[in-house]
């Protein structure tokens, strides 16, 4: 369905939600978070791009798997810990982090199905914003097959008219989510409609970065294994953890267990963000670490995202959203990478 | 049923030829103390990195004791020096993230300060009890 | 005021004459106000550094990365690196220096001087520009800032939009150098750890409340340790990866391998890590804000370090990075230590 909510209005739809958890975009010290919201009028739908993606509700950092202990006759008990029952709705979705999710989707689903995963997906309802300007200055989502009012991923696509937000409805959760308090909503009418086109128009303008020729990389990027490209480009890289951390497609991760005790035994199996451009992410436990210098870890971060994604889900393992660009402390930029490379060679 | 009273768990880090003979003392001549205390030995004061104590209240510890041989009397002649100086900025440091000063303390204890030690050990477990077990730096399990 | 063209001249000479395998400097990013870190090795490139208010960076830390750059090559040029050093980053170099980490005869540093002004802090410059994009900011004879946005120049007093540690800046001109540009200039600090009042003045629970809140957010991403030229161990405390596994290593072993930190990023784990951190950082520590810059969730990592520098000062009245041939702080003492806090 398609309505009109007025923004006045918009407060008291969110405290109509009572039987839901809220997160929404949230300003802290100099950046904005996803964070639970108590307070419905604290909500502001007018800011930039947030530090971390809603990757973080759906794919938590910190995940108990199970927890084990041994009982009084020394046998050793295993307790499953899946998430628990907790509708959840994310307000304020940028249209690239809501497609980022649909190629984790790829990831933890297919063959065999990540539960943990799927609970806490199948559970929340996303509520998508516009972007009727572009939320960062790197954004480029038109270049990876998105686009700023996409509706990949979302149960809902909220747009700002100026007073007032259109509303697009695009699944049963999404319709359930109006219905609890259908009389805020009006219809839109047909004056509505033409003004939603023309954003949408608008704002596909205003993205300010492309990538050159995206559709040539991954052919291109075939026979670059070994291109000295990789180890000019990651000369400035830190080897930190921000660009993959930030990533809303990047999905790896690490199991460990904590102990609590080792006699009798008592520990929980967690599981945890893991980053491709850590030193130690390739360490075997022989000593040997195929990807032992930033080159290889650059190289493989834009292999990864721009050639097997493509090959094995035929999509770009990017949305575009530009937090790799914008929070890289020494400035290395995806896009200029991709530039070389669609450029190298005869 | 009377509710169980705090004991405070101590992890106290001795070195092997001062302190820890120290305790080793006390506990020969049958000196009382509280038996609040993890000993723990090691070879001098000065090998007592900033990670054990951040590791003892990481994994629960209450308190936390340093001890070493007085100035000048050292085994390998300077570590006590040298964590006179890195206990003075740990300390500092816990103090500043608002962890309860009470809680991290070194001593100078040599081999004969048998009864040193355990006033130590008695006033350290005093000093504790008010303040309840410590939940900022533990590790939640 | 500093000359660019003096300092291109200087690192066209030195490139053309190969005395130094490339230059490590600053030239313009592909996107937005701030530079990116240039490695030059051509003459002819020399033309892309630029020197100007934005130059944020510290760029010591690439001499850490050339070292091992080198460790794994088989046979390396010995020729030294050039690089353009500020006074901050050049007390870096000592203490680098002093820990016999790198020879003197590895660097030629290009010491540019910040004379009475300093960097600037983006986000406060975002915060003053208020919604005006800045495309470029250059220094002015009156210690002002010119800024160069879209819709025209605006002339911002430095103070406003300095990087909070210029505010308490020990060096402001390079401590040492092959080559200095600009003018050595006295300058006043009346109070280097002011930033520190407000944090130390706080009661015992508000200082708690104030460094949870902030760790609790930590990703782990280990910006923080990554950036810092001083954080240059093989194997950090966090990481267990050159555990030398052969063939008589036992399961055993390989079991009790010790975890002094777990990996996810819960309160206490945060806390353990960022603690060790500083602590290994005092006396090292030269306050170039880089941990504070680079952390992305906006932790006042600074404020750490700075602590420790501060207690550095008035209990042991030692400054880190100023004298090569000092003792590092923690491998020497004297006999009038403070030990008001032993019993």
């Amino acid at each position: 369905m398609e309505k009109i909510l007025t923004k006045k209005s918009f407060p008291q739809w969110v405290k109509k939600l009572v039987s839901y958890k809220i997160y929404a975009p949230v300003e802290e010290d100099n950046h904005w978070s996803y964070e639970i919201i108590d307070n419905p009028e604290n909500i502001d739908l007018d800011y930039p791009l947030t530090v971390l993606s809603p990757k973080k509700i759906i794919f938590p950092q910190r995940e108990v798997l199970l927890e084990f202990e041994t009982s009084n006759e020394n046998k050793l008990q295993v307790k499953e810990t899946l998430p628990n029952d907790e509708p959840t709705v994310i307000f304020g979705v940028r249209p690239c982090d809501a497609k980022s999710l649909t190629l984790t989707d790829k990831v933890f689903g297919g063959d065999f199905e990540d539960l943990y995963y799927w609970r806490r997906r199948n559970q929340s309802t996303l509520v998508g914003l516009s972007c009727n300007i572009p939320p960062s200055p790197n954004c480029f989502c038109l270049s990876v097959d998105g686009s700023p009012h996409s509706k990949e991923g979302l149960d809902i696509l909220m747009t700002d008219l100026g007073d007032k937000y259109i509303i697009e409805t695009f699944t049963k959760k999404g319709d359930q989510l109006i219905n609890a308090a259908k009389n805020l909503f009006k219809n839109s009418t047909s004056k509505d409609k033409n003004n939603l086109e023309k954003i949408q128009t608008e704002s596909e303008k205003k993205i300010r970065r492309q990538v050159k020729d995206i559709k040539k990389i991954p052919p291109k990027l075939k026979e670059m294994f070994d291109s000295p490209i990789w180890d000019e480009e990651s000369m400035s890289c830190l080897r930190c953890g921000i660009c993959t951390y930030l990533c809303p497609t990047c999905h790896c991760f690490d199991i460990n267990d904590e102990i609590a005790s080792s006699s009798p035994i008592k520990g929980k199996r967690i599981r945890t963000w893991d980053n491709c451009q850590f030193p130690d992410f390739t360490m075997h436990s022989s000593g040997h670490n195929p990807r032992p210098d930033k080159a290889s870890r650059l190289r493989q971060r834009i292999i990864h995202k721009f050639q097997y994604f493509v090959e094995r889900y035929q999509n770009y393992q990017c949305t575009g959203c530009g937090r790799c660009i914008s929070q890289c402390p020494v400035g290395i930029d995806i896009i200029e990478v991709l530039d070389k490379v669609s450029d190298y060679g005869p | 049923m009377m509710a169980e009273e705090f004991e405070p768990k101590i992890v106290a880090f001795l070195c092997k030829w001062c302190s820890s003979a120290g305790s080793d003392l006390a506990g020969v001549s049958r000196m009382e103390y509280p038996s609040n205390v993890l000993p723990i030995t090691v070879m001098c004061s000065g090998s007592v990195s900033p990670l054990y104590i951040l590791s003892a209240f990481n994994r629960g510890a209450d308190g936390v004791l340093v001890s070493g041989c007085h100035p000048g009397d050292c085994h390998y002649i300077k570590g006590n020096y040298y964590a006179r100086r890195r206990i003075a900025l740990i300390n500092k440091l816990l103090e500043y993230i608002g962890l309860e000063p009470q809680r991290f303390q070194m001593s100078w204890v040599s081999a004969a300060e048998g009864t040193k030690y355990t006033q130590i050990i008695k006033d350290f477990v005093k000093e504790l009890k008010p303040l309840g077990p410590q939940t900022k730096l533990r590790k939640d399990l | 005021m500093v000359n660019l063209e003096d300092l291109k001249k200087e690192a066209k000479q030195i490139l053309k004459d190969e005395k130094v395998k490339y230059i490590i400097g600053y030239k313009k990013g592909v996107n937005g106000l701030m530079p990116v870190p240039a490695f030059i090795k051509n003459p002819e490139d020399v033309d892309k550094l630029v020197w100007d208010p934005t130059c944020v960076y510290n760029l010591t830390l690439f001499i850490v990365d050339e070292k091992r750059r080198k460790a794994r090559e088989k046979n390396p040029d010995e020729r030294p690196v050039a690089i353009v050093v500020k006074g901050c980053d050049s007390r870096a170099l000592i203490v680098l220096l002093q820990e016999k980490f790198i020879d003197r005869k590895d660097v030629y540093i290009l010491g540019v001087s910040c004379e009475n002004t300093g960097v600037l802090d983006e986000k406060k410059l975002i915060k003053k520009l208020k919604g005006k994009k800045a495309e470029k900011v250059e220094f002015d004879e009156k210690d002002n800032f010119v800024v160069f946005t879209q819709e025209g120049k605006v002339k911002i007093p430095a103070e406003e939009i300095l990087a909070e540690r210029c505010l308490e800046c020990k060096a402001n001109s390079p401590v040492i150098y092959d080559v200095l540009l600009g003018e050595k200039v006295e300058r006043n600090i009346n109070n280097p750890f002011k930033s520190l009042e407000i944090t130390e003045d706080l009661s015992e629970e508000k200082k708690w409340a104030f460094w949870k809140e902030h760790l609790d957010k930590c990703i782990r991403c280990y910006a923080c340790r990554s950036v810092c030229p001083m954080c240059y161990c093989d194997e950090c405390v966090v990481d267990t990866i050159s555990f030398a596994v052969t063939a008589d290593t036992s399961a055993e072993e390989k079991a009790q391998k010790i975890k002094w930190v777990e990996k996810s990023p819960v309160s206490s784990e945060n806390f353990v890590y960022h603690l060790v951190r500083a602590i290994h950082l005092a006396g090292r520590c030269i306050d170039c804000g880089e941990c504070e810059r680079v952390c992305p969730m906006d932790i006042p990592l600074r404020l750490l370090n700075k602590k420790l520098e501060k207690e550095v000062k008035e209990l042991f009245d030692y400054d880190a990075g100023f004298d090569p041939d000092l003792p590092s702080l923690i491998s020497c003492f004297k006999d009038e230590d403070p030990e008001d806090f032993i019993r």
